[in-house]
């Protein structure tokens, strides 16, 4: 089963999280690594298994008079391996 | 937003709350509603449309009447005949049994009554459906109401101006009565002027941008209220998808007109619509092709090696210059990855060239290369040159205009192209470049995860390509195949008396909704375009070198090789000659 989260951007920084925690990086491939060790630490992911993470853009964050032009920015998955 | 609307998760995502599905609703909505002319119910016929008009008519000038019947002399532009409801020129007429008794009065006779009330049925008609869309959509619902109703009638006033004959009217040759005695003049003085700017249609489109400009560059505040209601893509959409009614009755069309010159003439006109229309889908296709394969490598290059931008802007930008504009920028910009801020700089700057390019290049295409000479080279070229839907398809519907204008006059009326054609060519190139970013999107996703910035674990799912496919081209070719069908159940190029019967029900519902509602929705278009774009933007120094990128990149390599690549796939196609 996926693990499903919601990406979005401050202009600073990538946020990512669901309702129970959020994590924050400059980069994609630090918040990755973020979220790697975060949910190795919960044990949401078991030892030899591959866990795949869903990670939806919220689109709010794309301005208003934009949205009529595009309304998807990205979603993108990753894999943990334990 | 709000909620789980933000996100796309599943391949619904969004069906009601974002504005390329609810260009389908609209636009579907009204095409069905239309469709039920086939039953011999005219539920469309409501919709407003101008015509020509002088202040004071000429007195002992008519039009030449059918026979038996009497001329109307001094009725020739008269104000108070401005506006009409299309169903009382095309709505179904009477039924008598065989005694000649009326059983049914048809629907010319109703919508024959409205004259400008159709403007008021066609406004409240239209805020339903937007309003509507609005709720769904999560706007302010007090603005878009209050900014919709003043765009509304800011473009009926517009359109209005635009048809005075002084603006509208053209030289072509015409025959009318003048005191009883046929003579030969020009379409102008028909209305008793000494001369006319022959701009036709597009008089009124370009009075709409202008009167937007002004709003949006001088009238600021005001341009932020209505900018809750001015929504030029959806409306550009909605428009497209009437396109798409237009497309698919072109065969219907040219079948009815040439079977009134004569039976083979009107199998010949209806199979050359039909051998268009697919020609010009194909050649769109190919077309489109060749210009992502050529258009972004050099776009980029150019942005890296000789402007020096980093690698995602160089990319964004590419996209945004080089394939279509806003969409193609947040899809790429999305794929790989870049932060939003970069994506939202390139958009602004589409926004505001696409506009200055469609005030420029319709009529540099009509009056310098390629002109009338080859129309639909033009018309491709304009699909690969402007990079917004409403920008590409306002302009290509303004050269549509220009063109037909320009080849009726050079030929004295020999020449007379069906309305829309032209504009199809420039659509048809848009809407395969639109289908195809999703894809594009997916690949430079794949090429800048795997191969670019080499993400160890991260894969691209494969519904991106959905997610950014354009929704409202599913509305167009539905629009399209259906009046398509149409034409081949009923007959092809040579149906029967039950055939033609069929055709001319199909009128009744295609042509409000492809003329009417379409022309609309372009002037709408139009008016929105002029009021969110703030030319002051392109002044600001945050963009510095995306500026020049955006001009050299456009201006000596897009737009000339647009024209190449138009002219290898579109030279040669003509337009059916519909004069009689």
């Amino acid at each position: 089963m996926m693990i499903e989260l919601v990406v979005k951007h401050n202009g600073r920084d990538w946020i990512v999280g669901n309702e129970e925690w959020t994590l924050s990086a400059p980069t994609l491939e630090e918040l990755d690594e973020k979220v790697e060790t975060l949910v190795k630490e919960k044990g949401l992911v078991k030892k030899g298994e591959t866990k795949k993470i869903f990670m939806a853009f919220d689109n709010s964050i794309i301005p208003q008079w934009i949205r009529q032009y595009a309304q998807h920015y990205f979603n993108r998955i990753i894999e943990i391996k334990a | 937003m709000a909620g789980n609307e933000r996100l796309n998760k599943k391949w619904y995502s969004g069906m009601f709350s974002q504005e390329d599905w609810w260009a389908v609703w609209m636009g579907l909505f009204f095409f069905v509603l239309g469709l039920l002319s086939l039953t011999g119910v005219d539920l469309v016929g409501w919709a407003v449309y101008p015509t020509k008009w002088v202040v004071n008519p000429v007195a002992n000038i008519a039009k030449v009447p059918k026979k038996g019947k009497k001329p109307h002399y001094g009725a020739i532009g008269r104000p108070g005949k401005a506006f009409y409801a299309l169903g009382k020129k095309y709505g179904t007429k009477a039924k008598k049994n065989k005694e000649g008794k009326v059983i049914s009065k048809g629907s010319k006779s109703f919508y024959k009554g409205l004259g400008w009330w159709s403007i008021i049925w066609t406004y409240i008609i239209l805020s339903i459906i937007t309003f509507a869309g609005a709720v769904a959509m999560k706007w302010d619902r007090k603005r878009f109401f209050v900014g919709w109703t003043l765009i509304f009638f800011m473009t009926i006033a517009v359109w209005f101006i635009g048809h005075h004959a002084f603006f509208a009217a053209s030289t072509k040759p015409v025959k009318a009565l003048i005191d009883g005695k046929i003579q030969a003049m020009k379409q102008y003085e028909l209305y008793g002027l000494p001369f006319s700017l022959s701009l036709g249609g597009g008089a009124s489109f370009i009075l709409a941008l202008i009167v937007g400009l002004v709003i949006g560059n001088f009238f600021k505040k005001f341009a932020k209220y209505l900018g809750e209601a001015a929504k030029p893509e959806w409306f550009i959409k909605t428009a497209i998808v009437y396109l798409g009614v237009k497309v698919g009755y072109l065969a219907i069309k040219g079948t009815l007109i040439g079977e009134k010159l004569g039976k083979k003439l009107g199998a010949e006109l209806g199979e050359q619509m039909k051998d268009l229309t697919m020609d010009l889908f194909l050649a769109g296709a190919v077309a489109t092709i060749v210009a992502y394969l050529v258009f972004w490598p050099v776009v980029y290059t150019v942005a890296r090696k000789m402007f020096k931008l980093p690698r995602k802007t160089a990319a964004v930008l590419g996209s945004g210059i080089s394939i279509c504009g806003v969409s193609a920028a947040v899809a790429t910009g999305g794929a790989v990855r870049a932060k939003p801020v970069v994506t939202i700089m390139v958009s602004a700057l589409v926004v505001v060239w696409a506009v200055i390019e469609l005030m420029v290049l319709p009529a540099f295409f009509t009056h310098v290369y390629p002109t009338t000479k080859d129309p639909l080279v033009a018309g491709a070229a304009m699909g690969m040159s402007v990079k917004t839907d409403g920008a590409d398809a306002a302009a290509g519907e303004l050269m549509d205009e220009f063109m037909r204008i320009k080849i009726e006059t050079d030929t004295g009326g020999k020449v007379k192209w069906p309305a829309g054609v032209i504009t199809t060519s420039t659509v048809m190139t848009k809407v395969w470049i639109d289908m195809f970013i999703g894809l594009w999107a997916f690949v430079l996703a794949l090429v800048w995860v795997y191969r670019i910035e080499k993400r160890q674990g991260e894969t691209v799912p494969l519904s991106e390509v959905w997610f950014r496919f354009p929704k409202f081209v599913l509305g167009y070719f539905i629009c399209w195949f259906v009046y398509l069908g149409i034409f081949f159940v009923a007959g092809g190029g040579t149906p029967g008396p039950e055939g033609i019967e069929t055709f001319k029900l199909a009128k009744v519902g295609a042509i409000p909704v492809e003329k009417g509602l379409r022309k609309l929705f372009f002037m709408l278009t139009f008016m929105s375009l002029g009021i969110i774009t703030d030319f002051k933007k392109l002044a600001e120094a945050k963009f510095g070198r995306m500026v020049w990128v955006y001009f050299v990149s456009l201006f000596v390599f897009i737009i000339p090789i647009a024209l190449l690549i138009a002219y290898l796939f579109h030279h040669g196609m003509q337009i059916p000659n519909i004069a009689r």
